[in-house]
């Protein structure tokens, strides 16, 4: 890894604009956006995201500030961008007219391929007919809601705040709107949770026909109050062995519901696949705006500064403080830690490609052919990927790529 | 001027370091604004673990009854791992301060300590410290002292290193009641090293006291034992700060620098002569400490290619801190499992582990450390004997007449409601009574001869627990004994690793083995395959478990494209993979070679 050096101020590195990396990212070739929403309603238990609960007084110059950045952006679309994601935080939290502002604006500021694939991230308790509309009328093509359980036992292990029968409501509101494309959010392995409920998290889901399921066991980030709870003992993992049998239940019932299981934690119908996160596994490039977004483009990784005030004050360009210029074995670790999260893997062309190069190709090759061996990969279809039962342990091999 | 030679003496933390302070204070030797905390301990592990490790000598002075005296005296570690560096010390005075703490009495240390101190036939003067304490018990302390070393106990010194009270009464005594250095017996100069330093600009530094004749800067000397011979470049004395002289005359105590490149090249114990005038006999000596514990040091890498390169930053390493501590033994050692490192010996556990500390803090490696084990004397069927430092040595057993152990003369002093758990934990550790002793209405000495290798672990922690903190121990070496020991070999994956081999008594072999599979199978994290443990002797298995394959460990969000933030957390993960050691295809983590020394009691 070769950091780009920063100057130093105090202890942190000072943050510059990303301005100044202009003469290298005029290689970019962004085929999409990530724009990040920092509001909240209630700051989640679980939570580790740049999100804070909104006061209400900074969503206009919040959407001033975020289009500034994507006019100063466009200069890097130089083709038509196919994704956008917006994510949060909550985005369906912004007034309806500042949700409409920033949506009609990012349109307008930047240059749309046809057929562009919109998502935005959407809190069931925050979808109203008027949110629902505004989404549908700025060409929103896909909702992601993040229902995470519908156990309200479980719920409030996670402190998350919201009835589990807005989910239905919201999903009901959004395809009246027109929204044909819908993914929901579900986390198990919450402490306390049992088979049975999870069991039942995932026919819920299913009653609402998503076409996209997206299941993440619980981390237990650091620094949230979830995990200092777990340090002070205050609540007990889930067994390992569960949480297993949690994911091995999920990958059965909706191979059965007719999804595609085409990355560790995504399920879609066929087609359905959510070429946003693609273009992140595929190792491809976009755009990043709003406070706390990554970008990746002409080699380069970046991550706007996490701190809303400063990001409002410095613009258009956002202030970074972590800009990653990966050497030859970053970029080989990074592609095969992003392209080995897909189910179908990796083309074997690419594959042999990626082995030829880097100072750690031998050890690469040490774990991958470690891997085969033990069956926790195999070669399909001229594709490298993990076996179903080696993708639970993927990270153990993962690591070892990088 | 006269001269009077002497050490403080006292189990740890008694307030040796203070009261060297405080003497150093009263003889306005020190001003108040340099009087920096414990004066006399130099190096910072030394400040964090409060124990004084190597001898230092100052020089100060006093006016009693109208005459000035010069009072050189030496600080003496305290810590039983040590005693052989208080022995040293003690070699080049003519008396000792015993120092005992008023709150706690006599302890284990006092009591080894002051048998040095009778052994080398110094006057003693018996001092209660820490009597502006409100648990203090002067008199109680002062007849214990009677009771255990015939002492009047109207003779001790009562003093508060703290407030200083006593303090000029104490200096007094010491002019009074300590010998004058005996007489020179010849004209021709001899010295006596008694502690050697290594300094990174001077090189080795040799403290020296003089018992005939003198040195002069610039003196060509000659070393009796070894016959070499080197120029005076420097000769200090310390008051307390170094101070440069032109010469050490008879009796004083200072030290040498004589060009010397590292401490190989200075025994310490041997005589300084001159060159061209030498003395005919040299003073006696003392023994070399034996390096009683053993383990390997591995570097901790785990990168195939950076094993080299780590292997020689090691080295490195250890060489430069064995400039500084000559009294720990290395040689280069191969393990099939572990690669290529170090087989090293220590005086004692403390010992151990403050090497490796240096190690890592002074040096910059990471190690991975094998258990400690103790020596063994093998005596084979063919009437010659070979002595071993690692079970993995051990010569096939058909070979092999007896395997003998160190043995150690162990005393324990503690309150008297404690005596009964105390003999049941030596005697589970095949402990053999010797004595028990009564010092005073509630503490009694108890003295075991018990095998090393059932103490240098955890013994003195079971001690203090039994005891909750009052019980203290120490011990000497007296034999190598034969008794019914076998070697137990761990096999983790079917896999025989031989830094997991133990020697241990056949009796405590099954107890012993499912203790060190229970901790490996904590210590060793799930794999992505089921791992078999098993423990044997001479290929019969005695004691099996398994670890599970692992079953998840996927981090399932990689939320918003922060795929550096993913990358860096398997790079963290992969990082404190590297303290581990690869073992076929297991990975063991360094604590896990620590299992074995579970006693499963
Ligand atoms: N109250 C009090 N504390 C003392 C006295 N002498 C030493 N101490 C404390 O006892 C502890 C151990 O003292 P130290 O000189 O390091 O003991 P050493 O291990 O024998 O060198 C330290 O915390 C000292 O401050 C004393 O006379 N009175
Ligand atoms: S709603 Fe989402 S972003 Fe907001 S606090 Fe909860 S988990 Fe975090
Ligand atoms: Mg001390």
């Amino acid at each position: 890894m070769e950091p780009v050096p920063l100057p130093q101020a105090g202890g942190a590195p000072a943050a510059r604009p990303l301005s100044d990396w202009l003469p290298r990212l005029a290689a970019a070739r962004p085929r999409g956006a990530y724009a990040h929403v920092p509001f909240c309603f209630h700051k989640c238990h679980y939570c580790d995201f740049y999100s804070f609960v909104d006061t209400k007084d900074r969503q206009g110059a919040f959407v001033d500030r975020l289009l500034e950045e994507a006019r100063a952006a466009s200069v890097l679309a130089r083709e038509p961008l196919e994704t956008l994601f917006v994510g949060g935080g909550t985005p369906t939290l912004l007034a309806d007219h500042e949700l409409e502002r920033m949506l009609r604006g990012l349109r307008a500021m930047l240059p749309w391929a046809d057929g562009a694939e919109w998502t935005v991230e959407a809190n069931p308790e925050t979808v109203t007919e008027g949110k629902a509309a505004v989404l549908a009328s700025c060409g929103v093509t896909r909702v992601s809601m993040g229902a995470q359980s519908f156990q309200p036992a479980l719920l409030r292990q996670l402190e998350r705040h919201h009835d589990p029968a807005s989910v239905a409501r919201a999903v009901g509101l959004l395809r009246a709107a027109g929204i044909a494309r819908l993914n929901i959010d579900l986390i198990f392995a919450i402490p306390t949770s049992t088979m049975a409920e999870w069991q039942d998290d995932l026919a819920q889901a299913l009653a609402l026909a998503p076409d996209h399921l997206s299941c993440y066991g619980l981390v237990y980030e650091p620094g949230t109050p979830l995990r200092a709870r777990l340090e002070a003992g205050g609540v007990e993992r889930l067994d390992e062995e569960l949480e297993a049998g949690m994911y091995e239940h999920t990958a059965a019932t909706l191979a059965a519901a007719g999804f595609h299981h085409y990355e560790i934690s995504n399920w879609a119908k066929p087609g359905e696949e959510c070429r946003h996160n693609l273009l992140y596994w595929e190792d491809g490039e976009w755009i990043a705006l709003g406070p706390s977004a990554s970008g990746h483009a002409a080699g380069l990784r970046w991550k706007n500064v996490a701190v809303l005030q400063e990001w409002l004050e410095h613009g258009p360009w956002s202030p970074v403080r972590s800009v990653e210029a990966l050497d030859e074995d970053g970029r080989i670790g990074e592609a095969f830690l992003m392209g080995l999260r897909l189910l179908d893997g990796m083309r074997e062309e690419r594959v042999r490609a990626l082995l030829d190069h880097g100072a750690r190709a031998t050890q690469r090759r040490a774990a991958i052919d470690a891997a085969l061996a033990r069956g926790d990969m195999e070669w399909s279809s001229g594709r490298l990927r993990f076996s179903e039962r080696g993708v639970l342990t993927s990270d153990s091999v993962l690591r070892e790529l990088l | 001027m006269k001269i009077r030679n002497f050490s403080i003496i006292a189990h740890i933390d008694h307030g040796k370091s203070t009261l060297a302070d405080r003497l150093l204070q009263a003889t306005k030797a020190v001003s108040q604004r340099e009087a920096r905390a414990q004066m006399l301990d130099s190096m910072d592990l030394e400040r964090e673990r409060g124990i004084t490790i190597k001898a230092s000598a100052v020089t100060v002075r006093h006016t009693w009854k109208g005459e000035e005296y010069e009072l050189n005296f030496i600080d003496t570690p305290g810590h039983v791992d040590f005693t052989y560096e208080v022995s040293r010390a003690l070699k080049a005075c003519e008396g000792a301060v015993l120092v005992v703490d008023s709150t706690q009495g006599v302890q284990a240390q006092t009591v080894a300590n002051a048998y040095l101190a009778v052994a080398g036939d110094l006057t003693i003067i018996p001092v209660v410290n820490k009597i502006d304490l409100p648990a203090a018990a002067p008199e109680r302390v002062a007849m214990e002292i009677e009771q255990v070393f015939g002492f009047a106990a109207e003779d001790c010194i009562l003093v508060s290193a703290k407030t200083g009270q006593g303090i000029n009464e104490l200096l007094d005594a010491i002019c009074e009641k300590l010998p004058e250095p005996k007489a020179p017996t010849t004209t021709k100069l001899r010295g006596l090293v008694f502690d050697a330093k290594y300094d990174e600009y001077r090189g080795v530094v040799m403290y020296v006291r003089i018992f005939d004749g003198q040195l002069r800067q610039g003196d060509k000397i000659r070393m009796m034992g070894t016959g070499r011979t080197f120029s005076v470049t420097e000769l200090l004395r310390y008051t307390p700060f170094p101070q440069k002289v032109k010469e050490l005359s008879l009796s004083q105590v200072g030290s040498v620098c004589a060009g010397m490149k590292t401490l190989g090249d200075v025994r310490v114990g041997d005589t300084i002569t001159l060159d061209i005038d030498p003395a005919e006999t040299a003073l006696e000596g003392y023994e070399e400490p034996k390096q009683m514990v053993f383990c390997d040091f591995y570097p901790s890498s785990a990168d195939e290619q950076g094993k080299k390169s780590d292997f020689e930053a090691l080295r490195e390493a250890i060489e430069k801190l064995h400039l500084n501590d000559a009294s720990f033994t290395f040689e280069t050692q191969h393990s099939e499992a572990l690669g290529f490192g170090f087989r090293c010996g220590f005086l004692g556990l403390l010992h151990m582990d403050i090497v490796q500390e240096r190690l890592e803090r002074e040096g910059g490696v990471s190690i991975v450390q094998t258990a400690p084990t103790v020596s063994y004397i093998i005596d084979l069927n063919d009437g010659t004997e070979l002595e071993i430092h690692n079970p993995a040595d051990l010569p096939d057993l058909s070979r092999v007449k007896a395997i003998r152990e160190p043995i150690v003369r162990i005393e324990i002093i503690c309150p008297n409601e404690n005596i009964g758990d105390l003999m049941k934990l030596c005697e589970a550790r095949r402990g053999i009574f010797q004595s028990q002793e009564m010092i005073s209405e509630t503490r009694q000495i108890l003295k075991y001869e018990i095998p090393l290798a059932e103490i240098i672990y955890d013994f003195y922690d079971k001690l203090k627990s039994v005891t909750r903190g009052y019980g203290t121990m120490d011990y000497q070496i007296i034999c190598y004994r034969e008794d019914r020991l076998v070697k137990v070999q761990i096999l983790v994956n079917a896999e025989p690793v031989e830094a997991l081999s133990l020697i241990c008594h056949r009796d405590n072999a099954e107890q012993r083995s499912r203790a060190i599979l229970t901790k490996l199978k904590d210590q060793i994290d799930r794999h992505q395959f089921e791992i078999p443990l098993q423990a044997a002797i001479g290929g019969k298995i005695i004691a099996r478990e398994s670890i599970k394959a692992m079953r998840k460990n996927v981090t399932a969000k990689c939320y918003g494209g922060d795929v550096s933030r993913k990358r860096k957390l398997l790079e963290k993960q992969k990082e404190g993979k590297k303290r581990m050691k690869q073992i076929g295809s297991v990975t063991i983590p360094q604590e896990a070679f620590m299992a074995i020394l579970d006693q499963g009691d």
